[in-house]
C-alpha cells in the first residue's frame, strides 16, 4: 500500500477540552502548519472517550481514530485520562488482534502549549494510515440510509 | 464423585427453611446424555437432582437473568435467598457478580462441587450421535465411562473433555457455605497457546480469520443471553438511542457487536466457555474474550473472578500503569 500515495486518510481525533483541545488550537493560532485530514472532536475529558468510539469511528469511514488528553498528573478532572488509558490499552490490543492495524488507534498525550507537539503527532499519525491504506475491514459497505 | 443421596439430602434440607426461595441445580435431561437446569422450589422436587460430568450449563447466570418486577403496593419483597450449585468456573461468575455489587453474599447459598472436568457434548454428540433414551456419564480416574442401551463404553478423559475444563485453574469453588465433596488440586493450567499463535500472524491473516467468522454470526445473542457476566438491565445492543450497532446482518455490524460483546467481558470474563458453548454457528468467541483475559493478567495482573475484595478493573488505575503505545 505504500506506492499509494495519493490516499489522504480521514482520521478522527477526539481532543479533550482542557489540553489537547487547547493545544491544536495553539497549533492554529501559532500558525503552525498541519495535515488537513483530521477533524477533531471535542469532548470534555480523554476519560469520557467510550472505546466503542474509536469502533464506530471506523464503521462510519474513519481510516484512523486518535484519542489525545492531557498528560498523567495534568487532568482537569484529577485522573480521566488514567482511565481512558486502561480502557484504550485493551481496545488498542483488541483491534489488533482482530486484524485493525496498530496505526490506525492511537492515543497520545497533548498538552495546551504544546502545539508544535500536536503537528508532529498528526503528521505521524497520517504517515501511519498511509502505510496501511484506506480501512476497509469493518467499515459500513452502504454509508448513507 | 459428588454423592447423589447426599446431594439430595442437602437440597432437601436447604429448601425446607424457611430463608430459601430456590433450589438451582441440576437434573437429567430428556435425551442422549444431556443434563439441563433444574428449578426446585419445594423439597419433593430434590430427588431428581444429579451432578455428572454432562452437568455443563453455569448456573450463575440464572441467578442476575431473573427479572425483578415491582413490589406491589403494600407487599415486601421477597428477600429471600437463592441456593445454587456451582462448579469451580461457575463460581468465580459469583465472585465477578459479587465483586461488582450486583447482589449480596447473604442472598445467595452456594453448594459448592469440586469438579475434576466436565465434558464437551458436541465432543460426545460426534462420538455417539444416535443416542437417543437417556444415557449417563460418569468420571472414573481418567476415563470417562458412558453408559446407555444397556452397553457401558470407555473413552479417554481427553478425547471428550470440555477446553475450558483442559486449561481450568480453579476446580474448587472459590465461594461456598457447603462443599458436596472433597477439594480437587489443580490439575492444568493455561498457557494461551492459542491467543498468542493467533496474535502472531499478520494484519490481513487475522482479518481474514475473523471475517470468516463473523460472518457466519446470525446474531441470535445467545452468547449475550447465556453469559453470567451479562446481566445489564438495559443493554448496549438494545439500545435505539444511540443505537450503536444497526440490526442488519453484516460484516460491519457483526464486528461491530462482537467487538462490543467482547469488550464488555474485558476483565469480567471468567472463562466458563458458555458462549461458545451455546453459539449456533460455532464462532469460537472464547479465543476473543481468552485475548482480553490474557492480556488483564499481564498488563494489570488482575484475574477476574478470584477475589471478592478486587475493585473492578476498569474503574481503578495505577499511575505506573504502561504508557508505551502513547505519543
Amino acid at each position: 500500500m505504500a506506492e499509494n500515495n495519493d490516499f489522504e486518510p480521514n482520521i478522527v481525533a477526539f481532543l479533550c477540552n482542557w489540553c489537547s483541545y487547547a493545544g491544536a488550537d495553539l497549533a492554529g493560532t501559532s500558525r503552525i502548519t498541519y495535515p488537513s485530514n483530521v477533524r477533531v472532536i471535542r469532548v470534555m475529558c480523554s476519560g469520557r472517550v467510550n472505546p466503542l468510539f474509536v469502533m464506530n469511528a471506523l464503521q462510519q469511514g474513519a481510516d484512523g481514530v486518535l484519542i489525545s488528553g492531557c498528560h498523567p498528573g495534568d487532568c482537569h478532572y484529577m485522573h480521566g485520562n488514567y482511565y481512558a488509558r486502561r480502557r484504550f490499552n485493551l481496545m488498542r490490543n483488541f483491534l489488533e488482534y482482530l486484524g485493525v492495524e496498530p496505526q490506525r488507534v492511537r492515543m497520545s498525550w497533548v498538552s495546551a502549549s504544546e502545539g508544535a507537539k500536536w503537528k508532529e503527532v498528526i503528521e505521524e499519525v497520517r504517515e501511519g494510515i498511509k502505510e496501511v491504506g484506506p480501512m476497509d475491514q469493518f467499515k459500513r459497505r452502504q454509508l448513507n440510509w | 464423585m459428588v454423592d447423589l443421596t447426599k446431594l439430595r439430602e442437602m437440597a432437601r434440607e436447604v429448601i425446607s427453611r424457611e430463608d430459601v426461595r430456590e433450589f438451582i441445580g441440576y437434573r437429567p435431561g430428556t435425551y442422549g446424555f444431556r443434563a439441563r437446569p433444574a428449578f426446585v422450589m419445594g423439597p419433593d422436587d430434590a430427588d431428581e437432582l444429579i451432578f455428572t460430568p454432562a452437568c455443563v450449563n453455569n448456573l450463575a447466570s440464572y441467578i442476575v437473568l431473573e427479572e425483578k418486577l415491582p413490589v406491589k403496593r403494600g407487599e415486601e419483597p421477597d428477600l429471600r435467598k437463592v441456593a445454587v450449585m456451582v462448579k469451580g468456573c461457575d463460581s468465580r461468575a459469583l465472585v465477578q457478580q459479587m465483586e461488582e455489587k450486583a447482589y449480596d453474599r447473604e442472598r445467595i447459598l452456594v453448594l459448592g462441587i469440586p469438579c475434576r472436568g466436565v465434558v464437551d457434548m458436541a465432543k460426545v454428540q460426534a462420538k455417539f450421535p444416535d443416542v437417543l433414551e437417556v444415557g449417563d456419564i460418569a468420571l472414573e480416574g481418567d476415563k470417562f465411562v458412558l453408559s446407555f442401551n444397556g452397553s457401558k463404553e470407555e473413552v479417554a478423559k481427553e478425547e471428550l473433555l470440555a477446553d475450558k475444563c483442559a486449561r481450568c485453574r480453579y476446580p474448587t469453588p472459590l465461594v461456598y457455605d457447603e462443599l458436596l465433596d472433597a477439594e480437587v488440586e489443580r490439575f492444568a493450567d493455561d498457557d494461551y497457546a492459542d491467543v498468542e499463535e493467533l496474535g502472531k500472524r499478520s494484519a490481513e491473516e487475522k482479518w481474514a480469520y475473523w471475517e470468516e467468522k463473523f460472518s457466519r454470526c446470525i446474531r441470535c445473542y445467545s452468547c449475550r443471553n447465556v453469559c453470567p457476566m451479562c446481566y445489564c438491565e438495559d443493554c448496549v445492543l438494545d439500545r435505539l438511542q444511540p443505537q450503536w450497532m444497526r440490526r442488519s446482518v453484516d460484516i460491519s455490524e457483526n464486528a461491530a457487536y462482537h467487538i462490543s460483546r467482547a469488550y464488555h467481558l474485558a476483565g469480567r470474563c471468567i472463562q466458563c466457555g458458555e458462549c461458545q458453548r451455546v453459539c449456533p454457528v460455532d464462532i469460537p468467541l472464547m479465543e476473543l474474550n481468552r485475548k482480553f483475559y490474557h492480556d488483564v493478567e499481564e498488563l494489570y495482573d488482575y484475574e477476574p473472578g478470584t477475589n471478592v475484595e478486587n475493585p473492578p478493573l476498569l474503574s481503578t488505575f495505577k499511575v505506573e500503569d504502561r504508557e508505551d503505545f502513547i505519543m
